[in-house]
Formats: C-alpha cells, structure tokens, sequence
C-alpha cells in the first residue's frame, strides 16, 4: 500500500515536472515580461485577450474607418496584448533593460532597443524564428503608460520590421492597440 | 616504461602547439569590439539606440529578404557573408556628456597590426569621423566607425566582409543610423597644381 502511494506520488512529481518544462519550452515570455515590468515598476497590466484574439479583421476595419494607411504586419490572431495606463513608471532604466535582456536571452534575438533618459520612454524590439515564421516582441514604455505585443510575422513582414525597425515596431503597437482605440 | 618517458617528452611539444594555436586563434579573432561599457551614457542621453544584429539576424535577413523588391535585394547582398552589425548611439541635450576617454575606450582596441585607421574619410555633417578597419590577409574582415559631435557619440562595428561603400548603402537600413560619411578621393599631383 505504502508502495503504491510512494510510486503514485512519484509519478505525480514527474508529471508536474514534465508539464512545467513543457511550459518552459513553448516560453511563454510575454506573460514573464508583463510580470517583470509590474514587479520591477510596481505597475498593474490590463490585458485585453478578447480583443486580441478576436483577430486583425477587427483592425483592418478599424484601420479603414479611421482612415488609416498603415499596412498590416501580424498574422490574424496572433496578437498577445498587454496595456499598462496611468501608471508609474518610477525606476531605473539601464537596470530594467539589463533584466529584460538577461530574461530573454535565451529564446529571443534583440534588434532594436532606444532608451530616453530625459523623456523617461523605453522601446524593445526581439525577434525570434517559430517555424517558417516569426514572432516579435515590442515593448514600449513611457513615464504613464506602457504596452507589450507580441505578434507572429510572415517572412516578408519580418523584412519590413529588419528594414525599418522603429516604424514597423510602432506599426505592431499600433495595430495591436488600436482596437482599444475605438 | 618508455611508453611513460615518451609520453613527457610529448608534453613540451603539446604546449608548444598549443601555445602556437591560441596565438594563430587570437589573431584571427572575430573584430567584435566592446561597447557595453558606453552602456552609462544612457541614463544620461536624450536618446540612445543599440542595435544587435548578430549572425542569427543576418541569416534571418538573407533568408527574408526577397530577391524581387529592389531595396531588398541590396540589402541581402550586402549583409550576405557578415557576421554582426552592432551600433550604439547617444544623443545629449547639453555639451560635454562623454568625454575623451569614453572615445579612447573604443580607439584602444583598435590598434595596429589588427586595426588601420582610414584616413580619406569625412563627415558631411560637423562631425568628428574616424574609420577603422581590420584585415584578414589583404580582405578587409571588420569596420568600426565613431563619429563624434558636442552632443553626440555614434560607434558602428561591423564583423564580416565589409567596406565604406558597403556601409553607405547601409544607413538608414537596419536600424543603422544616418553616419554622413563621405569618401574623399586621395588628391592626384594635377590636382595639387
């Protein structure tokens, strides 16, 4: 009886294992960077999976009624969206960037990252490959607010962000919050 | 037991050797030079850029981008065969935020033989311009640029086959920044009369 306990509690211990290294392989490094942000800055995320997942359909005609030119560049559904608004964003930034690059070292490349010091604004680009696509995390921060996105890419919108990385960078920010716009 | 004297007297040579390949290694280093410790001049800067595109990224770059578009194309011919391109730059909203020392940080790795400053470049802007290069044999393998202003500072460190012209067509791509250099030609003896 004793024996059959011990084995089961092994094999619940292996499986508890399994499944955290199994999360751990898929990374999912959007929801541990929103979390770092809020326990390095004090800050409280909205997220807004709904929405985000309700596709860029949405956006395109989001897009057409504002008017909007800008060009479509994550895959529909692919959006991971986190708004950080009226928050302070009280710390040090050299401090926060080393952590965020030392988190994502391992299953992200950097591309682009532009500090301001003076205006207290923050902008990260990293790119990885899944497959024959691409995801991509933006993470901007400003002194009140801040937003997080990741977004799966085609190789021929990776190549518009590769080119100009600060305007496609915002074009992904932009489409992902957009929604929240309307 | 003349197994075990043979052995010993392999060992010096083993040294020998592996002295002379650590030596053969370390001058074919990779002409990555440091940057991080500019890192300080953030907290300072009205802006900073970094930018890492390092080998992954440049496989990535060859692999997205297409052959068709024509800016596209230029790109991947030109990043095809580097191994990195790494930019810091830092802009100030007052004079005299770096000093000469954050500059001589960047100019100690760059000495002779490994690395020779050209000297037929100039800036289009009011800028301070020096390009360095490092050479494999009579390829050139690694460029670094500094340019300097009051206000601001700009290293760019490419690994890889790479020359000015290169470099050039690079600006404003990858989120290289606008370095205005400009080639001057070496004056000709007519010229000088």
């Amino acid at each position: 009886m004793k024996h059959v306990t011990i084995s089961k509690l092994i094999g619940f211990g292996l499986v508890i294992l399994l499944t955290a290294s199994l999360v751990n392989a898929k990374g999912d490094d959007f929801g541990s960077v929103v979390k770092m942000i809020e326990q390095f800055y004090n800050v409280k995320h909205e997220g807004i999976p709904f929405l985000a997942k309700a596709g860029m359909k949405v956006v395109g005609t989001a897009a057409k009624i504002k008017g909007g030119t800008a060009k479509r560049l994550a895959e529909v559904g692919s959006i991971k969206l986190a708004v950080f608004e009226d928050q302070e964003f009280d710390g040090d930034l050299i401090k926060f960037r080393n952590s965020l690059n030392e988190a994502l070292k391992q299953s992200w490349i950097p591309l682009v990252q532009t500090l301001s010091a003076t205006d207290e604004e923050q902008s990260y680009i990293f790119v990885r490959e899944q497959g024959n696509k691409f995801n991509v995390l933006v993470i901007n921060i400003a002194q009140h607010e801040g937003t997080v996105v990741q977004a799966t890419l085609s190789s021929k919108n990776l190549a518009l962000l590769m080119k100009d990385p600060e305007g496609a960078g915002k074009n992904i920010t932009n489409e992902a919050t957009i929604i929240d716009q309307e | 037991m003349r197994l075990v004297f043979q052995r010993i007297s392999i060992i010096p040579v083993l040294v020998v050797l592996l002295v002379i390949v650590s030596a053969t290694a370390g001058h074919a280093q990779e002409p990555r030079i440091q940057m991080s410790h500019l890192d300080y001049l953030a907290a300072k800067a009205t802006e900073t850029v970094d930018v890492n595109i390092d080998e992954r990224l440049v496989q990535i770059a060859i692999k997205v981008f297409s052959d068709k578009d024509p800016d596209e194309a230029q790109i991947k011919k030109l990043v095809a065969g580097l191994k990195g391109i790494y930019v810091k730059s830092f802009e100030f909203d007052a004079d005299n935020q770096f000093s000469a020392a954050d500059v001589d940080s960047i100019r100690n790795q760059l000495r002779e033989p490994a690395w020779s400053r050209l000297v037929n470049v100039r800036s289009k802007r009011d800028s301070n311009v020096e390009v360095y290069v490092s050479l494999s044999g009579t390829s050139v393998n690694g460029l670094v640029v500094i340019t300097s202003e009051a206000r601001e500072l700009t290293v760019v460190n490419i690994v890889g086959p790479v020359d000015l012209e290169k470099l050039a067509h690079l600006e404003g791509s990858l989120g290289i920044p606008d370095l205005g250099i400009e080639i001057t030609k070496p004056k000709t003896k007519n010229e000088d009369q």
